[in-house]
């Protein structure tokens, strides 16, 4: 087994086409359980957490620019206030060192339906931005993933950053579990109230195949708010957890049911709804 | 003497090695020239081996061999506990059947841990697949031959004809599923030959237990084989017998001529060391309308391996806990394609107790009475089954501090009546109670000139505090502070003690070393005249140390008096009755355990068997993929304990009990009672949030929908 570790992005992607079918190693937070799971024997690595291009965060107009190799940690500590959504979900992943290893670009890039930053992201339209043989291109998360740990990355290129929108309004980030911390949602929800817009953005996670944005009930609620509050009434508001529940097409697992993740995640939308409305 | 340290919280002897990480676990040990070993485990549930074809292995960079029943030699059957040590009888890699998946089928050894692992996925094994039985429910019930020497089936009294004529009635079925201990130090073993002789670094509860059984299996004397374990990573019943790897490390350290470190990964720890058997339980109680119980009728149905039998008596709780004239206990097995399972804290006690004492809740219930005014009526004032008088029994005092700390007379008597914000609030209780054991054991405690006092047995600390009580135990004995005392414990080359299981290491070994300090103190005062110091003494004679031996066994009064431990547990939930969440918001567990030796460590204790007891009521379950037999998500993701922000504060409370019949020191042993009882205080307090009765085992979020 080969492990590259370069320390520029063009040493990243001359590594990549040295060794194309490398795999990209982040955090290696999910990669290595499957490594010692042994379901899977890689024979090449390229290591990108010294990648320099891929460090830290950058505000931007009307956007916060996610370095690839951004921690949950750094999440936590430094986006609270950007995207509280994002924070509460970083929060909830595994244990204080796996948040200290596990990446935004790692999230992203395995594509987990249960990953916990993709609700959010999802739903505040965040971009991907991608560098490779061809140079570099940006493409929308909700196009990138494709399927259960399934994305568009083409072969040859890297996860360089995550561009998120910054939007003024409530967010919420709600999650379900078999136990309070260190463990993978059975279904969670993200949702902004997206004020300037006046649109509602909501993403579900652990409900379907990909992290998924349930439009016909953001639609609905978005014209039954009144944004000057904002304010809804009580029927728009279960309307549309009926509506985020029909939207889910979850399977069952050994973490729980696919009956139980709709129910749960029509309760989760109800309550990130009142939570973020005025009373 | 007047005793100065036991009974006080003294720090952890051990507890600064094991933050600063000094303390060697046998996972920490190093060897010179050391090898690593990786275990290759079966894929199927049942069948015969075609073929092992390791030849891929054999080539691989760093291996020095590989076993596997090709080149294995004939290995003695070892009887399982309590007639023997092994915890399963059947030696590894002696013919080509396969029993379960995940059985044993090769070893690779190379010269570091990822040469062996790497080896040990190009083992290419070809089977020839059978028919298997993969679940309890699946199979015939047979009546097993015997539980630790008892009978599996016991009628007292007419329970049929109670049953028939009560007042009040109650049919029920619990279940619990297959639960695993998953100590955080999995099952590890290092093996060094020098000559004939064999030296193992081993994590167990039993280190004289891994010396017989390894002699044996191998054919060896035993004076031939040293064990050495002086620090466990946790074991809860796990590491309470010896398991094939061991004698596998012995095996692959012998074939390569190197010493061997073999260490169990996460996932074969689900089919390695044991485990708790899934239960099926059936409870009839007959009671009189205000509740005083006429008959109980609790049957036992658990699962073994194909190849032997191994029981807990789950049902024997319903013997001896209450006061009832009328009582069926009848246990049954089914042969699964599943390893042989073992003890795990409060064998027996643990999963019957959720059966009882939810029938218990059930009758409260329907007859309107106080739970605990209800057990509290049923109250055995001698041991039910035996006619015993108790050596002593604290359970109504346990009840009585209990509901005061816990506030249990603020309770509303109606399901679903109190709340807190959105969340419905339950309060729910449980009795608890564990037998008292004791064997033979030895220690030795020396006095040194310079006044170094060191304590010595070959018993074993699993983390439950050992090296710190018996230090205050002989402290005591000798009137010196336990500063000057150290222990040094697990090792074979030490005075022999039993193994670590039964709650009964306190219980045996203290009074040994009890005796040993007497013995050495009397040996240093023939010397001179009392006054001096022990050091003064021995300095004076040009003595470099005295020795005192001791040796403790169990009391006569074992045959005239029931002895057992006894506890009450209250827990209080929050259900989220949206989505079906529990939490546990508030627990109180007070006990009546004899003497506790350290207050600190007992109550650690207590804590981790509440803790234990909540993975069991909440999230704790393996799950077996049904038609493949084999554990579905063998990790500490899909098999989930408790984390910090599932357990709220823990009141424990231990009751001033002096039990003068249990052993010198008065002590009964604590490690299994907290657990006991814990389940199914929480599945009491969910239906007094929910009005729910959850009789299946974990309560899930999807369960309480």
């Amino acid at each position: 087994m080969t492990v590259a570790r370069p320390r520029t992005l063009a040493e990243a992607l001359g590594a990549l086409e040295a060794t194309p079918d490398a795999h990209l190693l982040a955090g290696g937070t999910d990669f290595m359980v499957e490594v010692n799971f042994g379901h899977r024997r890689p024979t090449d690595i390229v290591a990108l957490r010294r990648v320099v291009e891929l460090q830290g965060h950058e505000h931007a107009d009307g956007h916060v620019t996610l370095g690839a190799m951004l921690t949950y940690a750094e999440i936590e500590a430094d986006l609270a206030e950007d995207f509280p959504a994002l924070a509460a979900a970083g929060r909830t992943v595994g244990s204080p060192q796996i948040r200290n290893a596990g990446t935004i670009g790692g999230n992203v890039g395995t594509a987990s339906p249960a990953g916990d930053t993709l609700p959010l992201l999802v739903a505040l339209d965040a971009e991907v931005d991608l560098a490779g043989p061809e140079g570099t291109r940006t493409v929308a998360l909700d196009e990138f993933i494709t399927g259960p740990k399934r994305t568009d990355r083409r072969p040859g290129e890297i996860i360089t950053r995550v561009r998120v929108p910054r939007v003024t309004g409530p967010q919420q980030f709600l999650k379900i579990g078999t136990r309070n911390a260190m463990v993978i949602s059975i279904a969670c929800l993200a949702l902004v109230l997206d004020l300037d817009a006046r649109r509602v953005r909501c993403g579900l996670g652990s409900v379907g195949p990909r992290p998924l944005r349930p439009r016909a009930a953001e639609d609905f609620l978005s014209g039954e708010i009144d944004w000057d509050g904002p304010r809804a009434a009580p029927g728009a508001v279960r309307r549309f957890a009926e509506l985020v529940a029909e939207a889910c097409t979850p399977i069952t697992d050994q973490r729980g049911t696919a009956e139980y993740r709709r129910h749960a995640a029509g309760v989760l939308a109800r309550r990130a709804v009142e939570r973020s409305l005025q009373s | 003497m007047r005793p100065t340290a036991v009974g006080t919280p003294v720090d952890r002897a051990d507890a600064r090695s094991k933050v600063t990480g000094t303390a060697c676990y046998t996972v920490d040990v190093v060897l010179p020239d050391l090898a690593h070993a990786v275990v290759v485990q079966s894929t199927v549930p049942t069948g015969r081996i075609v073929r092992i074809d390791a030849a891929a292995a054999e080539r691989a960079p760093g291996v020095l061999g590989v076993l596997s029943h090709a080149n294995t030699p004939s290995l003695a059957e070892v009887p399982t506990f309590p007639q023997g040590p092994a915890g399963q009888r059947r030696p590894p890699l002696q013919d080509d059947t396969v029993n379960f998946d995940g059985e044993h089928l090769a070893v690779v050894v190379a010269d570091t841990l990822h040469h062996a692992a790497q080896a040990a996925a190009l083992i290419d094994v070809a089977y020839d697949r059978e028919e298997a039985v993969t679940t309890l429910e699946a199979g015939d019930e047979l009546p097993p031959s015997g539980i630790f020497g008892e009978a599996p089936d016991s009628v007292r009294g007419d329970p049929e004809a109670a049953l028939a004529r009560a007042e009040v009635r109650l049919d029920a079925t619990y279940t619990t599923p297959t639960e695993h201990h998953h100590p955080l130090e999995p099952g590890a073993t290092v093996a060094a030959w020098d000559g004939g002789r064999l030296t193992l670094y081993d994590s167990t509860q039993w280190v004289s237990g891994v010396r017989d059984a390894v002699a044996m299996t191998l054919g060896m004397a035993t004076d031939q084989v040293r064990v050495v374990s002086p620090f466990v990573g946790g074991a809860f019943g796990s590491k309470a017998m010896v398991w094939p790897h061991v004698v596998l490390a012995a095996l692959a350290a012998r074939h390569v001529g190197r010493p061997v470190k073999l260490v169990l990964s996460r996932a074969q720890m689900f089919t390695s060391l044991g485990y708790r058997s899934p239960t099926v339980q059936r409870l009839s109680l007959g009671a009189r309308q205000d509740g005083t119980l006429t008959a109980i009728v609790h049957a036992v149905t658990q699962q073994t391996s194909v190849f032997e039998e191994f029981v807990a008596g789950a049902g024997y709780i319903s013997r001896s806990l209450y006061a009832c004239p009328n009582v069926a206990v009848r246990h049954r097995l089914v042969r699964v394609n599943a390893p042989t399972p073992t003890v795990m804290r409060a064998p027996g006690e643990a999963v019957g107790s959720f059966a009882l004492e939810s029938a218990l809740d059930e009758l409260a219930a329907q007859s309107g009475v106080d739970p605990v005014a209800l057990r509290l009526r049923n109250f055995a004032e001698d041991e039910p089954q035996e006619g015993l008088a108790w050596s002593s029994n604290a359970l109504r005092e346990c009840y009585q501090v209990g509901a005061e700390r816990f506030g249990w007379e603020r309770r509303t008597t109606e399901p679903r009546s109190m709340r807190e914000g959105r969340h419905l609030v339950g309060w729910g209780m449980a009795s608890a109670t564990y037998g008292v054991h004791s064997e033979a054991a030895a220690a030795r405690v020396r006095i040194c000139a310079d006044g170094r006092i060191l304590v010595t047995s070959g018993t074993q600390d699993l983390g439950t505090g050992t090296y710190t009580t018996m230090v205050q135990v002989a402290a005591d004995a000798l009137g010196v502070p336990v500063e000057r005392v150290t222990a040094a414990l697990g090792d074979t080359d030490l005075p022999p003690a039993p193994h670590s299981g039964g709650s009964q290491t306190a219980a045996s070994v203290g009074p040994a070393v009890w005796s040993a300090a007497l013995d050495a103190c009397s040996k240093v005062l023939a010397l001179a005249e009392q006054g001096d110091s022990y050091a003064e003494i021995l300095t004076r004679h040009g003595i470099e140390f005295v020795e005192g031996r001791g040796d403790a066994r169990p009391g006569a009064s074992a045959s005239r008096f029931a002895m057992r431990s006894f506890g009450a547990h209250f827990a209080e939930v929050q259900v989220d009755p949206e989505l079906g969440e529990v939490r546990l918001t508030r627990f109180c567990g007070v006990f009546g355990a004899g003497r506790i030796l350290n207050p600190k460590t007992a109550r650690s204790q207590m804590i981790g068997g509440i803790v234990g007891g909540t993975g069991m009521a909440l999230t704790e379950r393996t799950v077996t993929d049904r038609r493949l037999g084999r554990v579905v998500s063998p990790n500490l993701s899909g098999y989930a304990v408790p984390t910090h922000a599932d357990i709220p504060w823990i009141d424990v409370c231990f009751i001033d009990e002096h039990d003068p019949h249990v052993n010198a020191l008065g002590v009964k042993g604590i490690g299994e009672v907290a657990i006991v009882g814990v389940a199914a205080a929480i599945a009491n307090a969910v239906h007094h949030a929910t009005g729910r009765r959850i009789r299946d085992l974990p309560i899930t979020p999807q369960t309480l929908l």
